[in-house]
């Protein structure tokens, strides 16, 4: 797709760069840009977090990146640009952990295909998420299942809890 | 034949290479993939419990594979565990 950037960015080598992502989206016949920065941040469940490692299965994570850019232009339609980078590796509390920033004529277009986009990399994609705790634990993340059996009876489960995604 | 599965995540925890190797039977599909690899991790890393092999998917480098789809002979698979990118 045209107007589509992905990208898996290895922090060893680079950081995020989110003013590539705002150039990359930008057109003249864009008035609305919408972006998601996603960052480390310092707690999560009552435990401070010293840092993350994030674990990708890189060519299949492009590709899925690459499918969730051709569902937000069948949702959203034509034009638009969309960007979406994940780091992978080591990060710090405040890095950037995932960019997404999509550019369309009006802004209500721009806000539905960057909340598609980061909601789709966050439950879709294969990404792992490993916290690093003050006191020298570390522990994977909780997630969400890919495998289509489990993720039917999960949905089933929720919708009789009324749980929804905390993540 | 030697089914190579890569491990990802918590996974990766069941072996320091990083990847398990299993016998398959031909015709075996990805649901009788999926026990074999329950079976092997409960013999060779014990720590690792059967509920998330349960929950985790297979897939190549292109596409989940689900439980229905024969096991592709002479391609390395990956076995993904919930995921909680961003």
């Amino acid at each position: 797709m045209d107007g589509l950037h992905v990208a898996v960015v290895d922090i060893r080598e680079t950081k995020l760069d989110i003013a590539a992502a705002l150039d990359f989206v930008y057109d003249p016949r864009f008035g609305g840009i919408a972006s998601f920065i996603g960052r480390v941040r310092e707690h999560n469940l009552g435990r401070i977090v010293t840092g993350i490692t994030y674990d990708l299965f890189e060519p299949l994570a492009l590709n899925t990146f690459r499918a969730i850019g051709e569902k937000a232009r069948d949702e959203v339609g034509e034009p638009l640009k969309l960007y979406i980078a994940h780091a992978k590796g080591d990060l710090g509390i405040g890095d950037p952990a995932v960019i997404v920033a999509a550019g369309t004529p009006h802004r209500d277009e721009a806000f539905r295909a960057c909340r598609l986009a980061i909601e789709a990399v966050k439950h879709e994609a294969p990404i792992w998420k490993q916290e690093h705790y003050i006191d020298g634990d570390s522990a994977w993340s909780e997630g969400c299942s890919l495998c289509e059996e489990q993720r039917e009876s999960e949905l089933q489960r929720q919708g009789e809890t009324g749980h929804g995604h905390a993540h | 034949m030697k089914t190579r599965i890569a491990l990802y995540g918590a996974l990766r925890d069941a072996d320091p290479s990083g990847h398990v190797d299993l016998d398959v039977p031909a015709g075996c599909d990805i649901a009788g993939l999926r026990q074999l690899l329950i079976r092997h991790l409960r013999q060779h890393a014990p720590g690792i419990g059967a509920g998330l092999v349960e929950r985790s998917a297979f897939a190549s480098a292109e596409e989940i594979l689900h439980d229905a789809r024969s096991v592709p002979e002479g391609v390395e698979l990956a076995v993904l565990p919930p995921v909680s990118g961003g």
